[in-house]
Order: structure tokens, then sequence, then C-alpha cells
């Protein structure tokens, strides 16, 4: 059997997606795969009980028919953190339970995928960051890194030195068209240069990237008053508080755009429509805009969102979304499958 | 646009949805139409006759040519009977049924299919949720205002129809007539621009008068208003000018906010009358039709009353017009035939006990004078002077001496009378002097629209296919572009520095050894919006420093926004601002008049001062020429102070090219040259950003 435990030093580089589109490559090469979460920390509480959202969805993408609390043995949540700080959790009897979560889950499987925490220092406290639980259940660790500027290579350096001779590789994921160049020409050289073999680079991908209109619709609980297309991408928030005509130029500077502003600005939500790069409208405080606005919202084939929450909370949940990346779900990792099968040599890490 | 006469001169007239039923408005529609001196025919499945009249129950039954079709149905089966019209090949229709584009998604598509349709058969479409038209000369009344207007030669069209019969009942009042009214509803297909070109044509309208809150297509209504006004006046109310009334225009017909000064050029470019309010509007539209415009700006006031007379003065000041000088002869006169007190000079002032035969005297006197174009009387009431027969006197003299005359007949009921008496020759009589001036001087503003020779602009030769290149790769990265965009002036003949973009400290080092003396060297970035205000422009680096400069820009991007993409530097040849003066040209892209050009005074102040003038794209050189000359700096321009006066004409040159350019690229949404440095050797545009439209590319 083979474990591969998937590692970041920072969060949100897509370490789900991977973790689950690599599973699904491992199953197409007629592996039979598991997945385990050991420190759960997307937490969401549900009828009580508080539980990470991605095992979830491991079960149905892999479809697996495993018990939860074995596919998440510890809930990493602030009152665990504030417990083990003041001494309350045994740190043996801790990687206990991963150890043997780890080996029921890992029965009868040929290829078992771990996910590791947001950071791979989540744990420490608790002797439980990643490279800890990789030592304790024999696993390769795979680095899933984002690169912003050459200088996030130092923090990958120090990293890979904790996970020592485990490493597996790195992926960069998420790579923008500004940093390709240099990734692939100076930066994938000079890590192989140290002994750290860089597995693929994976390009910015709006599909990933982008939340659509039908995605923050459902987070912001917000009711379509249009009937436009739901499908297109969302990358950035904008607030409309100006004058209208100040509005405009604000609005046409901007792409993939969603605007928040006040069911009653109805001159805002004009010259919103009126921007190329604005592919939503977002009214807040539960009003109906004016007929006359949603008559040509749908002239313009531009999606109007209705919401309850007041413009800031909007807005900052708007912009969690967007910075979360896509929501996950099964089309992710099904997009993330093809990016892996496009960018990235798989063939070492499943065998 | 098909043969538009049937739409307010129709000989048939089909009412879709005629009825008898209390309170519709298929019924009030029908009981307008009862003065109509053609024929109505009713068309409602449900009766043999509606108020009389045999009614047919469908369009395809209708026997004969119809000339216009009324669509009063509910809004579903609207979009229905206006195919049958269609098909029934009539040429003019008015959907007064609501529910449509201002009325949500369901509505705007209905609107889409209303269009197609009077595309299909090519129809002239009113509205649709429009009150109807009327036209007087036939009583035709397709409204359902509660009211019919009087004859007259005023053709107004409204984007409001509640404003239309408050208009209606106040001008019968007023004794004010129309030719044609329209009201203009959601303008799916007929706009303002039509009506100016069907009232063009219309020998019976005197003035065309709009109440608008938005213009569909400004650049073919200064066309299409260009080519009327010389023969009939167009005097317009566009509200929704304060931020506040655009916010309420938005609302009500989803007119988008469009800039203030773009409707204060275009209507200025169009050979507009624009009036403040509706008080304006009926006063400029009433002197219009009544009176010609005067052959000169040479005023006088004859007043029984001094203080009035001061008033007028003081608001002749503010207008367009000199207080006329009389000649020796019109003195002598007035000498002679007021008393020693009275003041024969401009203003003249008749005294306070003129009967009506010295009063009638010195406005003979007056208005004969060959320096005076226009005049203003005013009068208080005094017992032994009557309004009556001074208003009579009035009327007379200005038939006489064919110059334009307002009065100010001051006072309460007893000016009633008179009122009508001067009206009914076009005259204008208020309260107010002030008013009465006002009026006089849309009439000045008329006669230099009307005098205005109209040039097609200028076409230079350019690089159209670099200006597409370089728009196509920058636009890939962004829609908004820097100084990497610089080419696209320079294909178009903006003279731009010596410079180039590099991406390493040794290419900067040589493109700086390339160039004379010290450099310019600036980060270039679609995302860095502000270069200055991070610290990512340096000027006159010495050519041992470029190498050092070019780090110190690269890191200071980089810290003030991390993800910023940079293409690299660019090291340009330095402009000397001492011998120069900077101005700023630009253009914004306006959502109902196109590319509005904007030139005036750049460097520092330009915020503070805003010295800026506008004029919506393409303009002539000669609108070029007032622009540079129209704002309040061109003193400065011109070597104010011992100054070298700068290169005015390649100014004027760099702004024709381009009102070229982003003519010819609709893809340039925004375009700022700042600044656009002017020596008395020429222009060199330092530094540019555009912001595009990939898709329009």
């Amino acid at each position: 059997m083979k474990s591969l435990l998937l590692a970041s030093s920072q969060n949100s580089t897509g370490k789900t997606a991977v973790a689950l589109a690599l599973g699904r490559l491992a199953q197409d090469r007629d592996l039979s795969v598991g997945y385990m979460k050991p420190k759960g920390t997307r937490l969401q509480s549900n009828v009580g009980k508080t539980l990470d959202t991605d095992p979830m969805l491991a079960r149905e993408v892999l479809d697996i028919e495993a018990e939860m609390h074995e596919m998440e043995p510890i809930v990493y949540s602030t009152t665990f953190v504030e417990g083990a700080i003041r001494g309350r959790e045994n740190v043996e009897e801790l990687q206990e339970r991963i150890v043997e979560a780890f080996e029921t889950l890992a029965e009868d499987r040929d290829f078992m995928v771990l996910e590791g925490g947001d950071q791979c220092t989540t744990g420490r406290i608790v002797d439980l960051a990643d490279d800890d639980i990789a030592r304790e259940v024999d696993a390769d660790v795979l680095l899933l890194e984002r690169l912003d500027s050459v200088n996030d290579v130092d923090r990958l350096l120090g990293v890979a030195d904790r996970v020592g001779d485990r490493i597996a590789g790195v992926v960069f994921n998420g790579v923008s068209d500004s940093m390709y160049d240099l990734v692939e020409s100076d930066i994938v050289p000079f890590l192989e240069g140290h002994d750290i073999p860089v597995l693929g680079v994976i390009p910015h991908n709006r599909e990933l990237a982008g939340v659509t209109v039908a995605d923050l619709s459902d987070e912001l609980g917000g009711r379509v008053l249009t009937g436009a297309d739901e499908e297109v991408f969302i990358e950035r928030v904008l607030v409309g508080a100006m004058s209208g005509e100040a509005a405009l130029s604000h609005f046409r500077r901007t792409k993939d755009a969603a605007v928040v502003t006040g069911g009653d600005r109805a001159d805002i939500q004009r010259a919103a429509l009126e921007a190329p790069g604005v592919n939503a409208l977002i009214l807040t405080g539960g009003f109906e805009p004016p007929g006359a606005v949603l008559g040509k919202a749908s002239d313009h084939s531009v999606p109007v969102l209705s919401v309850q929450t007041d413009t800031l909370a909007t807005v900052e949940r708007a912009e969690n979304l967007i910075r979360g990346g896509r929501v996950r779900d099964a089309r992710t990792v099904e997009t993330m499958t093809r990016l892996l099968h496009d960018h990235v040599d798989v063939a070492p890490l499943l065998e | 646009m098909p043969d538009a006469s049937g739409l307010f001169d129709p000989e048939r007239v089909a009412v879709v949805g005629g009825t008898e039923r209390e309170g519709a408005i298929g019924r009030a529609i029908m009981e307008n139409l009862e003065a109509f001196t053609g024929e109505v025919v009713p068309v409602n499945p449900k009766r043999e006759t509606v108020l009389g009249r045999p009614a047919v129950s469908s369009v395809s039954e209708i026997e004969g040519p119809v000339d216009l079709g009324v669509v009063v149905v509910p809004p579903k089966i609207a979009v229905e009977a206006t195919r049958e019209l269609g098909e029934r090949n009539v040429d003019n229709v008015v959907v007064i049924t609501a529910g449509f584009g201002e009325a949500g998604t369901e509505g705007a598509a209905r609107e889409r299919e209303l269009k197609e349709i009077a595309a299909e058969y090519d129809m002239n479409l009113v509205g649709p949720n429009s009150l109807g038209v009327l036209s007087t000369p036939n009583g035709l009344n397709a409204t359902f205002g509660p009211a019919n207007a009087r004859p007259g030669g005023l053709s107004f069209m409204s984007q409001s129809g509640a404003f239309i019969t408050a208009v209606i009942d106040w001008a019968n009042d007023q004794g004010i007539g129309f030719k044609d009214i329209v009201s203009l509803g959601n303008k799916a297909v007929l706009d303002e621009s039509d009506f100016v070109e069907i009232w063009d044509e219309d020998p019976d309208t005197d003035v065309i008068l709009g109440y608008l809150e938005g213009i569909e297509d400004g650049r073919e209504f200064i066309d299409a208003a260009r080519s009327v006004t010389a023969e009939t006046p167009i005097v317009m109310v566009k509200s929704g000018r304060t931020e506040a009334g655009a916010q309420a225009a938005s609302s009500h017909t989803g007119t988008i906010a469009g800039s203030e000064k773009a409707y204060e050029a275009g209507l200025d470019q169009a050979g507009v009358l624009r009036a403040e309010n509706v008080q304006e509007l009926f006063d400029y539209a009433q002197i219009l039709a009544g009176q010609g415009v005067p052959e000169g700006s040479n005023i006088a006031v004859i007043s029984n009353a001094g203080g009035p007379g001061v008033m007028a003065t003081d608001a002749i000041g503010d207008s367009q017009y000199d207080m006329a000088t009389f000649t020796d002869d019109t003195l002598s006169a007035l000498t002679e035939a007021l008393p020693e007190e009275a003041n024969i000079y401009n203003p003249v002032d008749v005294l306070g006990d003129t009967d009506n035969e010295r009063f009638e005297r010195a406005i003979d006197i007056v208005l004969g004078d060959e320096n005076v174009d226009a005049a203003i009387v005013i009068a208080t009431p005094i017992a032994v002077l009557s309004y009556e027969p001074l208003a009579e006197d009035i009327r007379r003299l200005q038939s006489k001496h064919d110059i334009p005359v307002a009065t100010a007949l001051m006072g309460g009921e007893r000016t009633q009378n008179p009122n009508t008496i001067l009206q009914e020759k076009g005259i204008p009589n208020y309260f107010d002097p002030a008013r009465a001036v006002s009026s006089l001087d849309a009439l000045l503003t008329y006669r230099k629209i009307t005098q205005i020779d109209y040039q097609p602009p200028r076409r230079f030769e350019v690089d159209q296919d670099r200006v597409r290149e370089i728009l196509k790769t920058a636009s890939q990265r962004s829609n908004r572009i820097g100084v990497e965009g610089m080419g696209i002036l320079d294909a178009y003949g903006i003279e731009t520095p010596e410079g180039s973009i590099v991406d390493t400290p040794e290419a900067a080092e040589e493109a700086a050894a390339a160039i004379d003396g010290n450099a310019v060297m600036k980060i270039v970035s679609p995302d860095i919006l502000h270069k200055s205000d991070i610290g990512g422009v340096k000027v006159g680096v010495a050519q041992a420093d470029v190498a050092d400069a070019y780090e110190d820009l690269l890191t200071r991007a980089k810290n003030y926004q991390p993800d910023a993409r940079i293409l690299g530097v660019q090291v340009q040849e330095m402009v000397d601002l001492d011998e120069g003066t900077e101005t700023i040209l630009g253009m914004n892209r306006d959502p109902q008049f196109g590319p509005l050009l904007l030139f005036g005074l750049g460097g520092i102040f330009v915020e503070v001062l805003e010295d800026t003038t506008v004029r919506v794209a393409p303009i002539s050189e000669r609108e070029a020429e007032t622009m540079v000359g129209e704002i309040d700096s061109a003193p400065l321009l011109r070597g104010a102070r011992g100054r070298k006066p700068v290169d005015e004409p390649a100014l004027v040159e760099s702004i024709q090219r381009l009102s070229q350019l982003v003519t010819d690229f609709p893809a340039i949404l925004e375009l700022d040259i700042n600044p656009l440095v002017a020596t008395p050797d020429g222009v060199q545009a330092v530094d540019t950003r555009l912001t595009v439209d990939p898709d329009k590319l």
C-alpha cells in the first residue's frame, strides 16, 4: 500500500481538490483508494456536531463508505487548541487515535491519500504537524504550493527541510500568467538543484479560482431577480456608493466583478449594468429595484441578486467566499483531475 | 424610417382595445378621438359597436387601409396585436400599454419582441408605456389625457406621459397652443432623434420642444438636430441634471446617469436651446414661435418705473445683450416727446405720470432707432395708464418696426386681457422684467445657432492596424493600459517623447544611454493605476543611477501591490516642463453621447482649478480651435507675462487626432493624456492611461 500526505506552507492552495483528484486518478488505475484528513480544520456546525466538510465531499467523490470520526479523528477547533495549550490533551493518546483510524481506513486499500492541516505547521502544539503525522503513518509528502512572488521560495525550502526524505515532490497550483515563465525557467531548475523534485506547475484556472454567480447566490442566501446566466465567474467585489457618473468610470476599470449596492441606488445599478466587466449585481437590504432597472438588466443579460443583509456584511461574505476559492464540489474535483492529468507527473505519486 | 406622416395625420385609426367599459383607458382614447376628423375603427372581439362606432373583432378583419394603429390591450396581447397590425401593413403604431421594459425581466423580454416585430414589418412604433399621440389640425387625440390641446405651432415630445397631461391643462389656461404632441414612453423604436426629423419636415411646426430624461443615441441626436435647427428651433429640458436627479431618472425610466458635461456639450453641439426648467421651456418656445431673431445684440428698455427699469438693466448685464446707444435723432425725438425730468437715455424712463399717449410715442421712437435690435417695455399700474390699449399699441408697434419685444406689464388681474392681446402676436408678458430679458436672450442664442457653419471632421493618415495590435495584446493582460500603450498615440500622430520599455537593469542602462540627457523612469504595470502616488515615477535620472532606479521602482511596486503584474520599466526622454505648459487631453465614453473629449490645463492644479472644456467627438478643426481658446487659462498658452506662446496649431491638431482615434476605436472607454506638454515647438504626450472593452475589439 502507498500513502501520500498533501501539505502546504499556507492556506487555500487547493489541497482538497488535488487530494480527491489524485484519488480519482488512482481509481482510474484500478487502485482501491482511501481518504483521511487527520485534523479537521474546515469546520462547519451541523446539528450540534462540528465537522469538516472535506471528508464529506471525499465520501461523495470517491464513493467511500467510511465513518466520519475515522476520516477526521481530530477536530482541530479553537476549543481543542485552547485545551491543548492548557495541557488537557494527551499527545500520545492523540497520536494513537490517528494511527488507529488510519489503519482501519487503510485496510484493504491500495492507495491512501491524506490531507494536511491548513498549513503544514498546524498541529505542532500537540506534535501533530503534517510532518509528524507523515512519520506516524509512514506516508510520503506532496507539497502543494502557491507562488505569488520569488520570495515564497524561502518558505518552501524551510518546509522541505522539515519533511526531509519523505518528500515526494512539489506541485505548484494556481500560478498566475505573470509568474508562469519565471517558475518554469528559473524556480523549477533551482529547486531541482536542491534535490526537490517539481512534479508539475498548474496554471491559474478560472473555474477553480472564480466563484460563479450561482455560488454567490447560495452563499449569500440571495434571491435571483433576473434569469440571466448564473454560471459566469466573479473574481472581485466592488461596492457602489458613489455618484452614478463616478460609478461608471470606476466599474469600467474592473473585470469579472460583482457590484454590491443598495436596492434604492438605481443610478449605481444602471451604471453597473453598462460596464462590460461587471458580471452580477447584488442588491442589499432586501429591496426590490425599480422595474426599469430590472428590465435593463435583462437586456444586458446581467444577473441581479437581492439579499437581506446590509452592504458591509454582504461584501464581507462574498469576499470570504472568493478568497477561499470555488466552493468545493464534485465539479471542482473533476476540473482538478483534468488539470493534474495535463500538467502534473502523477505516476511517481501513485506508484 | 418609413413614411411617418400617418402618425400625426392619419385618415384612418384603428384602436385595438377600444371599449365602452367605464374607467378603461381604451374608453378614454375612444372618447378623446370623438373630435377626430378622420375615421376611427375600434377593434374589440366582444362588441359590435364602441361608443356608436362599428367595431371589428380582430385586426385582420379591418377592411381597407389603416394609417395608425393604437394598442391599448394588456401587455401579452399587445405584442400579438402589434404583429397583426404589421401583417396588415400598418406603418404607424402607438403602444399605450405599460408592462414592458419599465416593469422588469418579463416586460423587458416583451419589449425586445416588440422591437423585433417593428423591425420585421418596418413600422414606426411609439412607446410602449406611452400616453399616446395628439395633433391639433385634424383633432387627433389618441391619448388618455383628460383634455385636448389648443391649436398652435409648438410640437412637443415628452418622456413623461403624466407631464404632458399637466402641460396641456396649463397651456390651455395660458393660451398656448400645440401642433403635435407625442409621449415617447419607453422609446423602444422611435426616439427623440426620429421626432426631430419628423417635425423638421412639418411646415406647421414652428418650434420643437422636449422633456427628456435621457437620450438614446447622443451622436445620432446631434446629427439629426443640427440639420433641423437652422429652420426650426429646438428647446429641451433634460432632467436628471444633479446627482439626486440622475438617481431619480434611473429609477423612473432606467436611464443611465450620463455626465452632465456630456449633455451640456452634446445639446450645445446639436444646436439645441437648453431650458433649465419648465417655465423657461415654454418662455423660450413661445417667443421663438412668435417672433423673429434680432439682427444684433443691442437692446433698449422703456419703462414708466425707475426700479423695474434698473432690474431689467441688471438682467441685461447678465445676458448676451448690450444696452443700445440711441442715435441723435432718437434722443431729439425723445426730448421733444417726454417731459424734461424723463430719462431719454437707455433705459428710458417715461416717468410715473405717463399716460398711454406719451408711452406709445416713446415706444414708437425707441423701436424705430436703427441701433436698437430688441426691446423690453416695462410698466407699473397707475391711474392715468390703462394696460389694454398699451398692449394694443405694443402689438402694433412691434409689427411696424419688426424687432423682438418682450414686456413686463406688471400687476395682478388687470394683466390678464393684455396678456392675451400680446400673446396672440407672440409677445410674452411677464411680471418679472428679468424673465423678459431671459426670453429675449433665447432669441439671440438661437440666432447664433442658425449662424453655425458645421464642418466635417478632418481625417488624418494614421496606422489603425498598429493600434488594433497594441490594444489586442495589452487587453489580454488587463482592461487597463498604461504607458505600454504609448504606441497607440504615436500611431495616430500624437507626438510622444523618445523612450522604450525594458525588463532588466542592463537594458534600462542601454535605453538611457540612447537618450540625450537625463531620463524619466516609470514602472509599467496595468495593475498600478496611480504610478506617481506609490513612487513609481523617477524624473531626471542620471546615467549612473539608472540601474539603481530600476531596482527601486520594482521594489516599490512589489511592496505596494505584491500581485501586480510588472511589465517592466519605461525609460523615457525628459521633456522640459519649464519651456512648456502642461495640459490634459482625454476622452471618456459617455453612455449616451459616446466619446466625450476633454481638454484643459494640466499639471498639479488640474483637480483644483478644473479648467477644462468638453466636446462630443468627432469634432471639426474649428471646434478643436474653440476648445483650446475657451479654457480660462488660454492666455497662459498664448504667452502670458513674457513667455513664448505655445504651438497652438499642434495642440489643435492633437485634439483632432485623438477625436479620430476614439471615433475609430469604440473599444477605448477612457483615455487620458496627462500631461500633454505644449511648448513653443510642438506638443509631447508624456504619459497616458486607457481603459478598454476587449469585447469591442
